[in-house]
């Protein structure tokens, strides 16, 4: 209670501070908050030419008729895979760059690695993604590398095969992210107290003792929640990588549960359809992040909520 | 204390612009999304209401500068407006401005998009066949052209013509769109000119090096790709590419194919289901057999526009089942190459069991795309004045033909390209499109019962091409294209579902391991297309030739 009390009032000795989230506070209200309220569509029969509330309503029918298209079923088993491969051996690349780029002792070094590595992140997936695919063409980089090194002997055209895709966009996510995810760690370890390392030092701990007990330990918290956020968005996928990389060849391991509401609904023009799977898919992602978070505050105490 | 005061006025300065900024978009954006129910609601009355006159063309009226935006739904589509000699000549004489936009990638998706935002461009072109132009004439958001030419542009109905008009009448008796080249079957049949663009293509040097081997049959097929790994595997240090359809799955590998199958459309007065046809199957198992034997790649299949340029205009590929026209910028190009024989020549492709000649799509009354005025446009007058203008014979003079006395001249009573203009044709297209903007440039309204009598000769790479699609072309089939469900019905969404599996279930046909394999995956795609209600969608298209048949003969 009086904690509570002594929250309000710094919160209003600091009003003109806290006031400059009411931007963002709004933006969220109108492109996050009112487009709930559509969610409606997923009971009716939505028709793009009439006037929202004229078209019946059908209960649970589209979401009876999703769960029935094995196709919905093959992109939930998509989306599971390349999210699974992202988070095992994606997630802790970004952590493991970051202590990388810590030891450095250069500091122009540095901060010049750094750079060059989150550069690809501010280039757009489709331009991205069209490298991606040239690299990967009967011409390409990776071909005449595999074929010069002797890994193999003709070319193979990398995206017309299924069984490489999800590898593909868990390497072309790595080329592009990993500089841009390690920034939040690196702020993270920026902020330990240095007289931390200098008593460790002075205890005889070595490097990689100082890393493991020290900085692994300090930027804890961090991992945890970004964590806790990757497990909640499990469902969701890299929409625009997929859309770039995807083609008729591979869509059998490409159409992501993203992709699928896109194809149905865009597409195809049936909204009230894809709506109906948006809706579902909120619904499990929202179980996701307080199973990752209830798992998260047992294992390490660190939580969202 | 002061600077401490005025730090936070600042930062209080600063909250407020932001939020207002806010408040400011989503203000204008509401405004925006309010489509204007009629014409007369968003404009004033045309100030001289008595000048209206059918006999006058209504674009004369007001010349004073506007700015349109126009949608062209062809994400190649390459034109600028305000660049080129004939689009300026275009806006100094009737004050229209053009800002052109082109899709970044499908133009449905995009115009789709744009309705569900409700901004949508003044202009709309978009292929006669896309999903989205049904949703736009159902949705009202477009003008009746009737209905604005009666308010703005009673001329237009003297140079819309009878025909197309009724032909795009709705149920409800408007007609939302203006087509390009359109073609009916009595002007075919009278002029002998089609708009068949289907060919089926070989790289000239190499099959007559090869000794013009015969591709008509799977075993002819088969040995002249052999042939081609065998000795021409390479070229120019980078492999050659065997075969290319256009239109990926849906169109080259389905539509197309079973055209230069001559697969019926019909039969017995039954739409006829021609995925099933024995000879388009056999087709299908050759493609297979080819892959097996590593003599075709499935590059066609996965490559972007990009890749596929680049392969087109180096000349790597040896046949392709691709449309003329596509070519028309690229084949002089390479005849006039260091290896001037490396161009394109149409040769009988793939043909039936029974030796059949192609039977290719020859244009029809749909024609190529529609063009629709938006209702969110703030100048409905202009757009219908300027529409109307276009589609007149001076609009298509002025865009076919550019400026008189620049880029032709009148001789005999009939105009006539001028000889350095002809000469661009075959040698510099690019040159004529960037720069004078005649011709093919600004194919929008484009109306071929007019603009041919102007067009001069086709270089003999193009002509060779044209000539062989207008004699397969089958003039009496362009009334079955595009028969399926579009929309949100069931029978659309049944259709939407099967032409998405198909495009899947092809890839896998061709890369199937052996035949008993084939024949597993079609059955299987067979039976799902049952499950998916595929005897709703034979009954719309049955229904729809009917009612088709029915306006062809009023």
């Amino acid at each position: 209670m009086f904690q509570h009390r002594a929250g309000l009032k710094s919160f209003f000795r600091q009003w003109q501070l806290q006031s400059m989230v009411i931007p963002g506070i709004i933006w969220m209200i109108i492109f996050c908050y009112i487009p709930m309220l559509w969610l409606i569509i997923g009971f009716m029969d939505f028709s793009i030419a009439k006037p929202m509330l004229q078209s019946p309503f059908v209960g649970l029918k589209h979401f009876q008729d999703f769960a029935s298209d094995e196709r919905f079923w093959r992109s939930i088993r998509n989306t599971l895979g390349m999210s699974t491969i992202k988070l095992v051996l994606g997630f802790p690349i970004p952590i493991f760059f970051a202590l990388m780029l810590n030891e450095i002792r250069s500091i122009r070094f540095k901060r010049t690695v750094q750079t060059i590595s989150y550069l690809p992140h501010f280039i757009a997936w489709t331009i991205f993604g069209g490298i991606m695919l040239n690299w990967l063409g009967e011409g390409g980089v990776i071909n005449q590398l595999m074929m010069a090194v002797g890994f193999q002997d003709r070319e193979i055209l990398f995206n017309s095969d299924p069984k490489y895709f999800w590898w593909i966009t868990y390497f072309s996510d790595i080329l592009k992210e990993t500089g841009w995810s390690a920034i939040i760690y690196i702020a993270a370890i920026a902020g330990i107290d240095p007289a931390l390392y200098e008593a460790a030092e002075l205890d005889g701990a070595n490097r990689w003792q100082r890393m493991w007990h020290i900085t692994i330990q300090c930027i804890r918290p961090t991992i945890a929640i970004l964590f806790i956020l990757a497990v909640a968005g499990m469902l969701g996928s890299n929409f625009e990588q997929i859309f770039i990389l995807k083609n008729n060849m591979n869509m059998r391991m490409a159409e992501s549960l993203d992709l699928y509401i896109y194809n149905m609904g865009l597409v195809s023009g049936r909204y009230s359809f894809s709506t109906a799977v948006l809706f579902a898919r909120s619904i499990v992602a929202l179980g996701l992040l307080f199973l990752a978070n209830y798992a998260s505050k047992k294992l390490t105490g660190d939580s969202i909520f | 204390m002061k600077r401490n005061h005025m730090k936070k006025s600042i930062i209080m300065a600063l909250a407020l612009i932001m939020m207002l900024s806010l408040a400011a978009c989503t203000g204008s954006k509401n405004n925006d999304n309010k489509p204007t129910s009629t014409p007369s609601d968003s404009t004033p009355a045309p100030s001289g209401e008595t000048a209206l006159n059918p006999e006058i063309p209504g674009w004369q009226l007001d010349t004073s500068p506007v700015e349109l935006s126009w949608f062209v739904g062809a994400s190649w589509y390459p034109h600028a407006w305000g660049e080129t000699l004939a689009s300026k000549y275009v806006t100094e004489k009737t004050g229209v401005k053009i800002k052109i936009e082109v899709p970044s990638g499908e133009a449905n998706e995009q115009i789709t998009l744009a309705m569900t935002s409700g901004k949508l461009p003044d202009l709309i072109t978009m292929g006669s066949w896309e999903n989205a132009v049904k949703k736009l004439w159902e949705g009202d958001f477009v003008f009746p052209l009737n209905e604005l030419a009666d308010q703005y542009d009673p001329y237009f109905f003297k140079v819309a013509g009878d025909g197309t008009l009724k032909w795009y009448r709705q149920d409800n008796g408007n007609t939302y769109g203006v087509p390009n080249d359109s073609f009916s079957p009595n002007l075919m049949h009278e002029t002998g000119m089609t708009a068949a663009n289907q060919t089926f293509l070989v790289r000239k040097d190499l099959y007559e090096e090869m000794g013009k081997p015969d591709m008509s049959t799977p075993e002819g097929f088969l040995n002249t790709l052999q042939l081609l790994k065998d000795q021409y595997s390479q070229y120019k240090g980078q492999p050659m590419s065997p075969f290319f359809a256009q239109g990926n799955v849906p169109y080259g590998m389905t539509e197309y194919l079973q055209n230069l199958l001559a697969v019926p459309h019909e039969k017995d007065g039954n739409v006829y289901d021609r995925i099933t046809d024995p000879d388009y199957v056999a087709w299908l198992k050759t493609f297979r057999t080819a892959y097996e034997r590593g003599l075709i790649n499935v590059d066609f299949l996965v490559d972007s526009d990009t890749q596929v340029d680049e392969k087109t205009n180096n000349a790597r590929y040896f046949m392709m089942v691709r449309e003329w026209n596509g070519m028309a910028a690229v084949n002089p190009l390479l005849a006039a190459s260091a290896n001037p024989d490396s161009y394109y020549i149409a040769v009988d492709g793939p043909q039936n069991s029974k030796g059949e000649k192609a039977k290719l799509f020859p244009g029809n009354m749909d024609g190529w795309m529609v063009t629709m005025i938006s209702k969110t446009t703030k100048n409905p007058e202009r757009a219908i004045r300027f529409l109307t203008y276009l589609a007149s014979e001076e609009g298509q003079r002025d865009l076919f033909l550019g400026k008189e006395g620049e880029t032709w001249d009148m001789a005999d009573g009939k105009p006539q390209l001028k000889p350095e203009m002809v000469d661009l044709v075959s040698n510099d297209i690019e040159k004529l499109e960037k720069e004078y903007g005649i011709m093919d440039t600004y194919w929008m309204v484009r109306n071929p019962v007019i603009i041919n009598q102007w067009r001069p000769e086709k270089t003999p790479v193009l002509k060779q091409m044209e000539d062989f699609a207008n004699a397969q072309a089958d003039i009496d089939s362009g009334i079955y294209k595009g028969l399926d469900p579009q929309g949100d019905s069931d029978a659309a969404v049944a259709w939407a579902r099967i032409s998405q599996n198909w495009e899947e279930v092809m890839p896998e046909l061709i890369t199937a391991k052996d035949e008993a394999a084939f024949d597993k995956v079609f059955e299987g795609f067979l039976s799902r297309r049952d499950n998916y209600g595929f005897d709703k969608v034979m009954e719309f298209r049955q229904a729809e030739l009917s009612a088709r048949k029915a306006k062809m003969a009023e």
